[in-house]
């Protein structure tokens, strides 16, 4: 208990202090899980609205392969891109080592993107396929494109959707195991969660504890927020 | 701009493998409306989904000479406000933002909804959500506008007052008009012209004449003439109700085998002697008992000769 009210504290001083290494460390996990989360929103929105609004050969194997990818073990994915990423060396190197990204934010936020991307794809699909087919279907009627009716489905499934981003930036942001993997040399541009994993291990309870807080403070601020946006009444009201 | 904004030509309409109506020719002219009548499961929604290009052809072609517009029959709407949703589909169909505003409301006006303008679509009752649902299909001002059964689910007063602004606002000499009804009454009230999808076939005429002269029995029995007097020569009169006329000097005579009563009187059922046919008319309450001997006279109905189906 003494830890966790040493951490608590520390935490409070921390923040109080505008401790530098600490903002410094929780604007880069801000920064990097947004990131990898707009990439993920990026790719995942359209391909969640075309596997849950329409029909094709092999549908099912991708929302298969979509809900599986949920569940990614983020140390297995950290493990797949390390090799991919390794560079050319006597050994030979992995099929993306020319990108140069290994031991870097950009392999991390790629780590990240690839965490949160099956989650997207999956409840994106999910929320839309809720979405009542006469309503997409009398936009067809008056004239909406294949983009249009995209469109009006996530913004009629916005809590579904909205949840899905909500979820994939919590794994984004959550992910420890493929960031240690992949970005174990970042020294001191690490990310708070990898910081809090090695601190943790290194005997340093009440700086884990601070640096815990600030995270699960950053999440509830950015879940606030979004659920915010999930629940506002005047989207509804626009066009 | 062609006459002819929206035409079919040996179309055949299928739902999944089933195919519900094949060598159907249909021309909608600017300036006219056309009811579509059929009975359930005639596949008179498949045939507007095909029309309005929501549906591939099984086979034939649907030629269009201007933009087409189809109002389906569930007034879907968006959980956003009713002038959003009309903006929306104005949006869709392509028209500039600066116009949709005002566009939208003259719309609403139009169907006497623009009060209801900033309202949550989810908020409308369910004759105010079939307003505005025309009036969605109005605002696109297409060359051909088609409507599923716009009435649908309303009670009988909201449906006589839609149907009352409507026969105004459906006629446009730039724009043909074909709405899906299951009411012979909202044909007469509307349509210029009448088609009947039964048993996979079109039939289409002008109101008075299809709906008082048709050719077959089966579109006869469809179109309510439910009475049958046989005659000699294999032939047989269709007789609506209102063509079987109560005369105790009356060349025919036939008992009560149905009694069904109803607001303004009396449904009887006579079965006529020498098994001539089944004939209905109205009476006044009471009216007859079962199994009374009631004499008719014949004013109207529609000779059907032998053989025709």
């Amino acid at each position: 208990m003494d830890a966790l009210f040493d951490g608590l504290g520390d935490a409070f001083r921390l923040i109080v202090h505008g401790d530098r290494d600490l903002i410094a460390t929780t604007l880069r996990t801000l920064r990097i899980g947004v990131e990898a989360t707009l990439l993920a929103a990026l790719l995942g929105l359209p391909l969640g609205c075309l596997l849950g609004l329409r029909r094709f050969r092999g549908r099912g194997v991708l929302l298969t392969l979509a809900n599986a990818g949920m569940r990614t073990p983020p140390v297995v994915l950290g493990l797949l891109l390390w090799v991919a990423l390794w560079p050319d060396s006597r050994w030979g190197g992995g099929p993306l080592a020319g990108l140069g990204w290994i031991y870097t934010l950009d392999a991390v936020i790629l780590a990240q993107t690839l965490l949160a991307l099956p989650i997207v794809i999956a409840l994106t699909a999910a929320a839309v396929q809720a979405v009542p087919a006469a309503l997409l279907d009398q936009a067809r009627a008056f004239g909406a494109s294949p983009w249009q009716t995209a469109l009006l489905a996530l913004r009629e499934a916005r809590i579904g959707v909205v949840a899905a981003l909500l979820t994939a930036l919590g794994t984004a942001m959550a992910a420890v195991g493929a960031i240690l993997v992949v970005g174990t040399s970042l020294g001191n541009a690490t990310l708070a969660t990898a910081a809090l994993t090695n601190w943790e291990m290194g005997g340093q309870n009440a700086a884990a504890v601070a640096y815990g807080t600030v995270l699960l403070g950053i999440f509830l601020v950015l879940a606030a927020a979004l659920t915010r946006l999930q629940h506002r009444r005047t989207w509804a009201a626009q066009t | 701009m062609s006459a002819v904004p929206l035409a079919a030509r040996e179309l055949a309409i299928a739902r999944g493998s089933r195919t519900l109506a094949q060598g159907v020719e249909l021309e909608l002219r600017r300036g006219e409306v056309v009811a579509l009548l059929g009975p359930n499961g005639a596949g008179k929604s498949t045939l507007l989904a095909t029309l309005a290009g929501l549906l591939e052809p099984a086979a034939g072609r649907v030629e269009r000479g201007g933009r087409v517009a189809a109002a389906l029959q569930a007034p879907a709407l968006a959980r956003r406000s009713v002038r959003a949703n009309v903006e929306a589909a104005l949006a869709w169909w392509g028209v500039p933002r600066d116009q949709r505003r005002e566009r939208a409301l003259t719309a609403l006006r139009a169907l006497r909804v623009e009060q209801l303008a900033e309202r949550p679509a989810a908020a409308l009752s369910g004759g105010e959500a079939r307003r505005v649902h025309l009036a969605r299909g109005l605002a696109l001002q297409p060359d051909a506008l088609l409507l599923d059964e716009p009435f649908a689910g309303l009670d009988a007063p909201t449906r006589a007052e839609l149907l009352h602004d409507a026969s105004t606002l459906l006629r446009a000499p730039e724009r043909a008009t074909l709405l899906v009804v299951h009411d012979r009454a909202e044909a007469w009230a509307l349509a210029d012209r009448v088609a009947v999808l039964l048993d996979g076939e079109l039939v289409s005429g002008p109101t008075a004449e299809l709906l008082e002269q048709p050719p077959t029995a089966a579109l006869a029995g469809f179109l309510g003439f439910s009475g049958e007097l046989r005659e000699a020569d294999g032939a047989s009169v269709r007789l609506r109700p209102g063509h079987v006329v109560a005369d105790p000097a009356g060349p025919l005579a036939g008992r009560v085998t149905h009694r069904i009563p109803e607001e303004d009187g009396l449904l009887c059922e006579l079965e006529l002697e020498d098994e001539r046919g089944l004939l209905q008319l109205r009476l006044p309450h009471p009216g007859p008992a079962a199994g009374e001997l009631v004499r008719v006279r014949i004013d109207g109905g529609v000779r059907i000769a032998a053989g025709a189906r």
